[in-house]
């Protein structure tokens, strides 16, 4: 009997296909061939061992999240699908040095944002953008990070058009996730399928942890020393926990929660079995709200008392600097493109999303009145919470965010409703279209560095257009070709 | 090493210990009850005891509840020494030092954790409550057997260690002790699980050939030299594990833990039989038990609760900078 192959009965539909090229049969861009044939041969026997090593090997390795609002945290695996995405060097040559363009410019506002504020003064961006943000820190006003840099790990989402088109979604300046997702995903990949991996010349992501931890150590305070770094962890039932004890597992540094730092005359100190250790980094995995409590939310019991006066006084430092969120905004994101033209003379390399500014009154009346056909998004939420997607929503959370709207218009941006590029992905009942972006992480220390790719995430469900762990998204390998 | 993964370590350590002590308590029971417990009532009074020296009074057990009862010590989630509580437990503290653990080490963890998790531990069950216990005995042993040969031995397997002997002398110690709350003296029955609940049937044949009474055994499990179960060996084994963390050397004290342990282990190594039959084996096993805890708790203070000076210097600061703040 022959085996019918994987492919047959796929269908681009009318959307861009990572895959395929748009005509009447399956034509496979060149860069994805030997990878096309790789699976368009596999038998439905194959697919399912493939599939169940990759799940027992997540669950079994402890690479779980926890899902929130579940009886008892669960903890579940982040879906995985074994078709990687792959982008030839051409692609992400221009894509890198988007990110970077943008990395240098976001950081220089932040820099502008803390220091006198030239870029509000020019008239470029409202003052009231700045200091109406949720996350704007005015502790930080005049403070001068170490060496320079706020915003010292980024995590950018691409998505693309019905073109092909690169846009950029948004910004994750404060403690973005999914790192670990990238590095093992890449180890689940070369297992399943070497030959190919190794017959498409893929760029390696294995010194991730490394570059990180050069980042971290370029910012100790005391020189005089190997710097003592450690990763600041909310604990346990945080949703990200599995990828904190990864990542300092991998650079060999200790993960610590709050209560295991106690500040002294302002210096930071781990409490160890040999007495206490002065700490210089903190890698903080904990938004600034619970860093502190006697200067952020008092009741944090996550955090360090003291943490803000030994950063403050320069004897500690933080990765991401306290105050990044002013640059992750949703709001302060549609003015990157002005930044990008103010601080650094140069066109972007990569376009935003067209975005509607609820505060603008113009604005927010197409926005009211269009709500079907656009996406609108809380301001300062993450993790795709507080969204709505007006082409699947009900009138009656239309309505609700109409409400919203007109409550809180500076807590809300819109969009046009991109039709996310789409990638085939196993579902049930076989290969089909999904839609998938692409967060690669961009590190900031001496130098920019960015692994080659980033996390694909993608939104299982079909027709849905949220990626996020927490609401149905998947993951995949991806993988970035050398010289093709 | 943080305070806390060695606090974190130790308890992982201790959890899985004490899983193991319970699956083969429940296993050996089982299987004598078979032969010398027929009916209902015999049943009872033969679990009796074993089951207050394992959950003191919380367990008031009557001839029918024998068998729920068991099925609790091994699945209940509200119980915290069932073998499924332990094993989340050790998990939990695993959890939070992935770091410290080799990959092999956390897989097998996880793994009967997944077992439990998703019902497959409850299918085992049904087919023979064996089955299961003995997968839960041979799980620590081979978590033991992989600490030992794929991690450091450094301070972290050395809290590892203090975890397994404090929870293990404790445990041999309770087993003794039901031979003292049987209502007569202790049957050939009664003196056979208590050695096969410390696996020490065979090495207990070795030394007194056969020769079962309660006085050699009592002996055996309070002071053999040698078996790996034994209070003094466990003892000993404790007091290395603190010296090797603080680098003291054997014979002296840097701290309330070592100083206990060491006159412990002094007092274990000079006292024989007619000394505990003095004091009655129960007083005597009470006073260990009591020790134990101790022990224990002076370990806490010692490694993880920070010590006075430095937490009051720490409260100073962190009222200073409040103050600073409102003057701002």
């Amino acid at each position: 009997m022959s085996n019918p192959c994987q492919f047959d009965g796929y269908k681009t539909d009318h959307f861009f296909d990572e895959m395929f090229a748009q005509g009447e049969s399956l034509n496979p861009r060149t860069h994805y061939e030997k990878i096309y044939q790789r699976i368009d041969r596999l038998t439905e026997k194959e697919i399912l061992e493939r599939r169940q090593q990759a799940d027992s090997s997540f669950l079994e390795h402890g690479i779980t999240f926890t899902v929130y609002g579940d009886e008892g945290g669960t903890e579940r695996i982040f879906p995985f699908d074994l078709i990687p995405r792959v982008i030839p060097e051409s692609e992400w040559k221009i894509i890198e040095s988007g990110l970077r363009q943008r990395m240098l410019a976001l950081n220089l506002f932040l820099n502008d944002i803390y220091h006198g504020r030239k870029i509000i003064k020019d008239g470029v961006i409202p003052e009231e953008i700045v200091n109406s943000s949720k996350n704007y820190r005015p502790e930080m006003v005049d403070f001068e990070p170490p060496q320079g840099v706020y915003a010292h790990i980024c995590g950018t989402d691409l998505i693309r058009d019905e073109d092909g088109k690169y846009l950029v979604l948004e910004d994750n300046a404060r403690c973005p996730s999914g790192a670990s997702y990238l590095l093992e995903n890449r180890e689940i990949m070369k297992r399943a399928f070497p030959q190919t991996f190794g017959g498409m010349s893929v760029r390696p992501v294995e010194a991730y942890p490394d570059l990180l931890l050069r980042t971290l150590e370029y910012l100790s305070p005391r020189k005089s020393q190997k710097p003592v770094c450690v990763l600041l962890t909310p604990g346990v039932y945080n949703s990200a926990y599995f990828e904190h004890t990864f990542l300092a597992r991998q650079m060999g540094i200790e993960i610590v929660e709050g209560k295991d730092l106690i500040a002294i005359d302002s210096c930071i100190y781990m409490r160890t079995t040999r007495g206490l250790v002065q700490v210089d980094v903190i890698y903080r995995r904990l938004d600034d709200d619970y860093l502190d409590p006697l200067v952020f939310r008092q009741e944090s019991m996550l955090g360090v008392s003291g943490l803000m006066d030994a950063y403050l006084k320069g004897n500690v430092a933080l990765a991401n600097a306290v105050g990044t969120g002013v640059a992750d905004d949703k709001v302060t994101y549609a003015y990157v493109p002005e930044m990008i033209k103010y601080y650094l003379d140069q066109d972007p390399i990569l376009d935003n999303v067209p975005t509607y500014l609820c505060w603008r009154d113009a604005d927010r009346s197409h926005v009211l009145a269009n709500l079907q056909s656009l996406v609108v998004k809380a301001a300062n939420e993450s993790g795709g919470y507080g969204m709505l997607i007006g082409s699947h929503s009900t009138a009656k959370e239309r309505e609700e965010f109409a409400r919203l709207i007109e409550k809180h218009p500076r807590e809300y941006i819109a969009q046009p409703i991109v039709s996310l590029s789409r990638h085939p992905t196993f579902c049930e009942g076989g290969i089909s279209g999904r839609h998938v972006d692409l967060r690669p992480f961009i590190l900031h220390g001496e130098d920019i560095e960015i692994v080659p790719g980033g996390l694909t995430r993608v939104a299982l469900r079909e027709g849905s257009l949220v990626v996020n762990s927490s609401q149905g998204g998947g993951s995949k390998d991806t993988w970035v070709l050398k010289d093709f | 090493m943080l305070s806390r993964v060695a606090d974190n370590l130790y308890w992982m350590s201790r959890y899985i210990e004490r899983a193991e002590g319970m699956a083969r308590m429940i296993q050996v029971h089982q299987n004598l009850a078979l032969e010398y417990a027929q009916g209902d009532e015999q049943l009872a009074w033969f679990w009796k005891p074993v089951l207050q020296s394992i959950c003191a009074e919380e367990f008031p057990a009557g001839p029918n509840e024998i068998k729920n009862l068991v099925k609790e010590l091994v699945f209940s989630s509200g119980y915290e020494n069932s073998i499924y509580s332990c094993i989340s437990l050790a998990r939990e503290n695993a959890r939070m030092v992935r770091d410290q653990l080799s990959e092999e080490l956390w897989l097998e963890l996880n793994n009967i954790y997944l077992f439990f998790r998703n019902g497959e531990a409850d299918e085992v069950y049904q087919q023979g409550s064996d089955l299961l216990l003995d997968r839960i005995t041979r799980f620590s042993l081979v978590f033991q057997g992989l600490a030992d040969a794929t991690i450091p031995h450094g301070e972290g397997w050395r809290f590892l260690s203090l975890g397994k002997y404090l929870e293990r002398a404790d445990q041999t110690s309770r087993m003794l002790d039901t031979l003292n709350l049987r209502d007569k003296e202790p049957t050939r029955a009664d003196l056979m699980s208590v050695l096969r609940c410390c696996i020490a049937l065979s090495a207990f044949r070795q030394q007194f050939r056969g020769n079962l009474s309660l006085q050699n055994v009592a002996c055996f499990l309070l002071f053999s030299e040698d078996f790996p179960r034994s209070i003094r060996f466990c003892i000993r084994s404790i007091d290395h594990s603190l010296h090797a963390i603080s680098g003291v050397p054997a014979g002296a004290f840097s701290n309330e833990a070592e100083r206990l342990t060491g006159s412990t282990l002094a007092m274990v190594n000079f006292t024989d039989w007619s000394q505990v039959q003095a004091k009655g084996l129960h007083q005597t096993l009470d006073e260990f038990q009591s020790t134990l805890i101790e022990i224990g708790q002076r370990v806490f203070e010692t490694y993880v609760l920070l010590p006075s000076e430095i937490k009051s210097l720490g409260e100073r600061n962190i009222a200073q900078s409040a103050q600073a703040q409102q003057q701002q």
